[in-house]
């Protein structure tokens, strides 16, 4: 049971870390289904600087600044070009598979090497304690920065004068603009904000869940991260919730099939979308979602 | 880099061989084009296509290998290609029915689906539909009855797309549902003022544009493959957005569109064999023409289209 | 007692599509412990004055000044006027509705730090509500209050950040009679306090309580500009809808054949609404052949949910709807089927669709069953052309052109293909709502003459109207709607005394 909440806790991080900079796009008004590939730019990105340098946590950094490039290419669009945000995310998303496959194909021919990962957040003795040691400890900081993450961005939502502002940006852009609030500004700050902690999110992938670069790794767990803030109803504690519970079911995935149950591999590999399909269906406050989610602004008649 | 771009030109058109591999790539890109294209016009973000297709093959194997098996083929091709296209439709129609009864964003619900019908092809090849011979996840080849006809490595799945983009467009330009659509897509408010209703159009656009998808996916397998196997499909449902978007929501300039990312497709194989370059390249100039095509329509959004009105809301 | 100016606006001009001004040379001024009421019509630009004051729309020429000094407009927007002291309280409610009063109070404050604690705040909204006699429960969510609470909340905030001079837009169109009341009890404790307030409205009652001038606008250009006191509520009227407008064709004597059942009757209607004041409370109204309803009230009241129902796209909870004798299922092409038209009152998103063009927008409610374009599973895009074109030949529409994009018409030649639309299949009864919005003077009188001409042709005509004056032109018969409920008014009245009937003179 605890090896099984270890390996919850594990593959819960990258999603965590993808779906909180989603909710702050989000919750700026816009729809970012590019996160799926700002996450693999931010892994292999991640990858690279760590394998050129030699430090994992150079390469976190890398990826955070990934994430900033596409997040700025996706603003660029979307809030000052006011193009259908959907589009421009299946661009970014074929970009980013383009550009990191021939890139690694370039960099490494067909054999990554192995990065230099970030271990363990504690070692030693506090490594030991039972229960705190293997839940806790034995995480890397990802899961750690992705908590204290879900702590900050949520008291910064409710109760920062920025992370209002945001707030009153993604519920109603025109009463906003009224009251002197840039939107575009604020927009544009979301999405790279937002962006580089999914960056990051990549970087879990390839310096911590394993310690290598795979074309294409993200795997759909960044259009994951888009359920897991629809399912946490766009706040930051229910997006943990999910996240852990995406992981949850990932890590029993694996601990069943390595039992060999009776029950075939994929169908587990189908568990989280069914069941966030049912949730999604059965939700009734759809009201929930920032009230001008998607929808581009422009002054009018001035 | 002429080097790479010289093998992209041989592989894709420099010689029969590179044309059979273009129109091959092609089918499915123009099938898959004409569901997303015909979805977009109605208001409707499909992004599931590529979902859509693997259940159309899905359902194209479960009749090829194990319901009609010792059928002639002219029954078993149709069976085939309508078993393909019903197993689009019904995912496309899932995704419909949420949107119109319980107001699921069809963006993530297509997305959703695309793994879950990626997992139940899985699930298939590694149980009920794998070969008798038990050895590798994928199926049992298709009975040569069921095949397409072909001619040399051209499958008439071609023929096919080709009179479908023109029945597509005349669908859309020339008939009554063809003309709500547009109407539901432009205006969807004005639309149901006169009498057209959004959610019922959401649905029925979903459905038609997963019965395409489903249909490209049969065309693969009855086709080209001959059998069910997983990585079917390198994201070609994600580059028929590409496909549907440089052509202008048009079903007859999906042709060309198709063709341009085809030969694309095939002649990245060849500069992959023949110069080193990755392949996947052809996903970066996916993008690249997504990003154009829209980028291009900017301008064009500047300035309120106020249709004359002379004052905002009110004076 | 000497005026110390607070505000004063000189010359100031805008359009928004050029060669059509919203303002014309306008000039207005306000004074410290003043209350300023602006009066005028929709479409005289009062609102439009009011964002150039507040800085959400730039000028196209003009001076503004505010105690005194000139204000630079290049860099005039809702921060600077807001750090001049201007606070505007919008029709529409400029709150966010998911925030809570405390949150909507502080957001948009320059002045305000990092962090945001919600206790202090809700402390700090609770003594400003204390100390403007204003209450609102701070810390609720915006959503979750009454238009009364919510203005107020507004009120609050300008009056937090500082406003010496606040403008308050149509406060009372949404207000129950005991909440105006109050409103205009407050209002009068901040005169007391040295702030200028800029009251617009249309309503005579209001002027009377509580302002100490008053402006009158109509169609850009200021027409008066007097102490209230000086003015009694016919020369209100009078010069709020002016002398100046073209005399209508004669009416010719309609032959009103006698019909014995109305060609529309609407029974009992009662629906959900927008706001408290916009829900219909069981309607009666009736229209019959060759003649004209009119009816009349302030935008909120009712008039959309009334229209929706008439249009078929929205259910009501009670009530129903006959047309000819027969009662008809509120759905568009029931109705339309039935004999009744309907030319929306919101072209650009309701009526039209932009993008496709004029021949498409023609036929656009008849893809079920209108044999004469859809045939056989096919569109019979040659008959649609001929039938646009001729169409557009007959109404002036310029160009008569069937295959142009709708969007690059003007809003008089779209509105023209909309009425052309409407008229085609000669219905029983046309419901015309808001018909001449925004149109020019021109497009205006030519929808007024077919809307005659439908008359005479023994149509029955429900036309639903913020223009007063419009109204008062065509119709026959004059109802006006007022929180949801029809209030007759008496026949043979002048013009300026319904229209000082109408101003509120009668109650709220």
């Amino acid at each position: 049971m605890e090896a099984l909440i270890e390996a919850a806790l594990r593959l819960a991080a990258p999603l965590l870390l993808a779906a909180l900079g989603e909710l702050v796009i989000e919750r700026a008004g816009l729809i970012d289904i590019g996160i799926e590939g700002t996450m693999l730019t931010g892994a292999f990105a991640g990858f690279v600087v760590a394998v050129a340098s030699g430090s994992a946590l150079a390469g976190v950094a890398a990826a955070a600044c990934a994430g900033v490039a596409v997040g700025g290419l996706f603003a660029a669009f979307t809030v000052l070009g006011r193009v259908d945000q959907i589009v421009v995310g299946t661009a970014v998303n074929l970009l980013a598979l383009g550009a990191t496959g021939a890139g690694s194909r370039a960099l490494y021919g067909g054999a990554p090497p192995s990065a230099p990962t970030l271990g363990p957040v504690a070692q030693g003795l506090l490594g030991e304690l039972p229960w705190l040691g293997a839940l806790l400890f034995s995480q890397t900081a990802f899961l750690h920065v992705g908590l204290l993450l879900t702590l900050a961005i949520g008291f910064g939502l409710a109760r920062t004068l920025p992370g209002l502002r945001l707030r009153a940006v993604g519920e109603s852009a025109r009463a906003a603009d009224a009251e002197g609030v840039s939107v575009p500004a604020v927009r544009i700050l979301a999405v790279l904000i937002g962006s580089s902690l999914a960056g990051v999110g990549g970087a879990a992938l390839s310096l911590a869940q394993s310690d290598s670069f795979t074309e294409g790794m993200t795997a759909g767990r960044g259009f994951i991260a888009l359920a897991i803030v629809i399912f946490g109803r766009w706040s930051s504690l229910g997006v943990l919730l999910a996240s852990l519970f995406f992981g949850f079911v990932s890590a029993l995935q694996f601990r069943l099939q390595a039992r060999g149950s009776g029950i075939p591999y994929p169908v587990f590999l189908m568990f989280p979308y069914l069941v966030t399909l049912a949730v999604l269906a059965l939700a009734t406050g759809r009201a929930r979602a920032p009230a001008d989610l998607g929808r581009p602004y422009a002054r009018e008649g001035a | 880099m002429s080097e790479a771009l010289l093998a992209l030109l041989s592989g894709s058109v420099g010689s029969l061989a590179a044309w059979t591999a273009t129109l091959r790539e092609t089918a499915p890109l123009l099938v898959t084009g004409l569901a997303v294209a015909l979805a977009f016009r109605g208001g409707v973000w499909n992004i599931g296509a590529e979902g859509q297709l693997l259940a159309g093959a899905l359902c194209a194997t479960v009749v090829a290998t194990r319901l009609c098996v010792g059928a002639p083929a002219l029954v078993l091709v149709p069976a085939v290609a309508l078993a393909g296209a019903l197993g689009g439709a019904l995912f496309g129609g899932l995704a419909g029915v949420l949107r119109a009864t319980r107001g699921v964003s069809e963006v993530i619900s297509t997305i959703l689906l695309n793994f879950v019908a990626s997992c139940l092809v899985a699930l298939a090849i590694h149980g009920p539909l794998q070969e008798v011979a038990r050895a590798y996840p994928k199926s049992d080849p298709f009975p040569a009855a069921a095949m397409l006809p072909a001619f040399g490595r051209v499958h008439a799945g071609l023929l096919v797309a080709l009179v479908l983009a023109f029945g597509l467009q005349g669908l859309v330009f020339r008939t009554p549902f063809g003309f709500r659509l547009r109407a539901v897509g432009l205006a969807p408010t004005a639309a149901r003022f006169a009498g057209i209703s959004p959610e019922r159009i959401a649905l029925s656009t979903l459905a038609l544009s997963g019965a395409l998808a489903g249909l490209a996916g049969a065309f693969e397998v009855a086709g080209v493959t001959g059998q069910l196997y997983e990585g079917l499909s390198a994201g070609t449902g994600y580059t028929a957005i590409a496909v549907a978007l440089l052509a202008r929501l048009q079903p007859l300039w999906v042709i060309p569109s198709a063709l341009l990312f085809g030969a694309l497709e095939a002649g990245a194989a060849a500069m992959q064999r023949e110069a080193g370059v990755p392949a996947v390249v052809t996903q970066v100039v996916q993008g690249a023409v997504i990003l154009l095509a829209v980028g291009l329509s900017i301008g064009k959004r500047r300035g309120p289209r106020l249709l004359g009105r002379a004052l905002p809301e009110d004076a | 007692m000497p005026r110390v100016l607070r505000a004063r606006l000189q010359g100031i001009s805008k359009a928004f599509v050029p060669g059509v001004p919203v303002l014309d040379g306008v000039s207005l001024d306000v004074a410290e412990g003043e209350v300023l009421a602006l009066l005028g019509e929709n479409g005289a630009g009062k609102s439009t004055l009011m964002n150039v004051l507040s800085g959400l729309v730039k000028p196209d020429a003009g001076v503004l000044e505010l105690a005194g000094e000139p204000v630079d407009l290049a860099h005039w927007g809702p921060r600077a006027a807001q750090g001049h002291g201007v606070g505007m309280v919008h029709q529409q409610s400029a709150l966010v509705p998911a925030l809570t009063v405390a949150e909507n109070l502080r957001f948009g404050d320059p002045a305000a730090g990092l962090w945001f604690r919600p206790r202090a705040e809700r402390r700090v909204a609770a003594a400003l509500s204390r100390r403007f006699e204003l209450e609102v429960p701070v810390d609720r969510r915006v959503e979750e209050l009454s238009p009364g609470q919510r203005q107020r909340a507004e009120i609050l905030r300008a009056l937090g950040r500082g406003a010496r001079l606040l403008i308050l837009d149509e406060p009372t169109a949404v207000l129950t009679p005991n909440e105006a009341t109050a409103l205009f009890g407050a209002v009068r404790r901040l005169r007391g306090a040295g702030c200028a307030v800029i009251f617009i409205s249309h309503k005579l009652g209001e002027v009377e309580a509580v302002a100490d001038r008053v402006t009158i606008l109509r169609r850009g250009r200021v027409v008066a500009s007097v102490a209230a006191r000086e003015l009694d509520a016919h020369e209100l009227g009078r010069l709020m809808l002016g002398r100046d407008l073209p005399p209508l064709a004669r009416r010719a004597a309609a032959p009103r054949v006698a019909t014995p059942q109305p060609a529309l009757a609407i029974r009992g209607l009662s629906t959900a609404g927008a706001s408290e004041a916009s829900r219909l409370r069981g309607l009666d109204l009736e229209v019959f052949g060759a003649e004209i309803v009119g009816l009349v009230g302030i935008d909120g009241n009712g008039q959309r949910e009334l229209e929706e129902v008439l249009a078929g796209v929205r259910r009501p909870s009670a009530g129903e709807v006959v047309v000819a004798g027969r009662r008809v299922a509120l759905h568009p092409r029931a109705l339309r089927r039935a004999g009744l038209a309907h030319l929306s009152g919101d072209r650009e998103s309701a009526g039209l669709v932009r993008g496709m063009t004029l021949a498409q927008n023609f036929i656009l409610k008849g893809s079920w069953d209108d044999r004469r374009f859809f045939r056989h599973g096919r569109i019979d895009h040659a008959a649609a052309w001929r039938a646009t074109r001729a169409a557009a030949l007959r109404f002036g529409i310029v160009p008569p052109d069937p295959e142009r994009d709708i969007s690059s018409l003007s809003g008089g030649n779209a509105q023209k293909l909309a009425v052309a639309r409407e008229l085609d299949g000669d219905p029983l009864v046309l419901v015309a709502v808001n018909p001449t919005r925004g149109l020019d003077v021109g497009s205006a009188r030519f929808v007024h003459e077919q809307l005659l001409a439908r008359r005479a042709a023994g149509g029955a005509v429900l036309l639903i109207s913020t223009e007063l004056d419009e109204v008062i032109a065509l119709a026959d018969r004059l109802v006006a709607l007022v929180r949801g409920e029809l209030r007759a008014t008496p026949p043979g009245a002048d013009r300026a005394a319904i229209g000082a009937i109408l101003l509120g003179g009668g109650g709220a």
